[in-house]
């Protein structure tokens, strides 16, 4: 374990060199999904690990979705890092979503780091058949 | 709809390219038990001066099916995520699967001062912490000059 410090060590430096850089661009993680679609509507799946309901925050603005969170992770005090696969605890990813989609009725869940959105189709912008009349 | 999935990719493919290579240029060996770089779980490993502490981000993991082994100074870290859409239908199209589905095991190996009659894991909001305890013959202490 001893030859991870150094790549750590630089690994930070790094990071907060392009801070200092730029101070109004944060580094963020893309969390991955699954997005499914059936005649209701969207279903999508984030992995969130870490993040807790409270550092979550799931918005529509001007028909984009963006998801935005921060994981907590508690460590004792005086914790030195060694290995770092994820660096940055900050999650954002954005979706734009067309207007046949019911932004007003999306339900967000959030269990074991994992976010379920459900975002509903317009009734209206439903499948629905066409029943054929004959005479 | 193919603004879900279309484009969204590629920042995730640029930051893998930059772990590439930093892994290239970086010229240190990496334990030959540990596998490519973009596992799952992914591994965070720090130490205080009581403790080794190891986070893995397994979001959506069930806890009973979660397995945390210790062998001769090595951690192993294995389970199974299940698909988290299992109940889908004919009419169901699927527009991006990057999620990971499936069994996983990673390894960690501890560093000889590692006592593993002293280990705690908690799962919560899909991390997984595992305290490792240090031998107390281990631990800092100051030397006085005499």
């Amino acid at each position: 374990m001893n030859d991870k410090t150094q790549i750590a060590e630089r690994d930070q430096e790094a990071i907060a060199r392009r801070e200092g850089n730029q101070p109004a661009r944060r580094m963020t993680l893309m969390p991955a999904v699954d997005v499914f679609e059936d005649s209701q509507g969207i279903t999508l799946w984030a992995d969130l690990p870490g993040v807790t309901k409270e550092k979550l925050d799931v918005k529509v603005h001007d028909g984009n979705l963006y998801i935005e969170a921060e994981a907590v992770v508690p460590t004792p005090a005086g914790l030195r890092l060694q290995h770092a696969e994820i660096r940055e605890p900050r999650f954002a990813r954005a979706f734009s979503l067309s207007p046949d989609f019911d932004t007003s009725k999306i339900f967000a869940n959030l269990q074991n780091g994992v976010l379920k959105l459900t975002i509903p189709r317009r009734d209206e912008a439903r499948p629905r058949q066409i029943e054929v009349q004959t005479n | 709809m193919s603004d879900l999935y279309s484009g969204t990719d590629l920042f995730s493919e640029f930051d893998r390219l930059q772990r590439q290579m930093e892994s290239l240029f970086g010229g240190l060996p990496s334990s030959i038990r540990s596998s490519r770089f973009g596992a799952f779980p992914q591994i965070n490993i720090g130490t205080t001066d009581d403790s080794i502490e190891i986070v893995a981000f397994a979001p959506g993991v069930d806890v009973a099916g979660l397995d945390v082994a210790i062998d001769k100074g090595l951690l192993t870290i294995s389970g199974e995520r299940k698909p988290a859409q299992s109940d889908a239908g004919d009419d169901t199209r699927t527009y991006a699967q990057e999620r990971f589905i499936g069994a996983f095991r990673r390894a960690i190996e501890l560093p000889q001062n590692a006592d593993p009659d002293k280990i705690q894991a908690r799962y919560t909001n899909g991390c997984l912490s595992i305290s490792v305890g240090k031998r107390e013959s281990s631990k800092p202490k100051a030397i006085t000059v005499q």
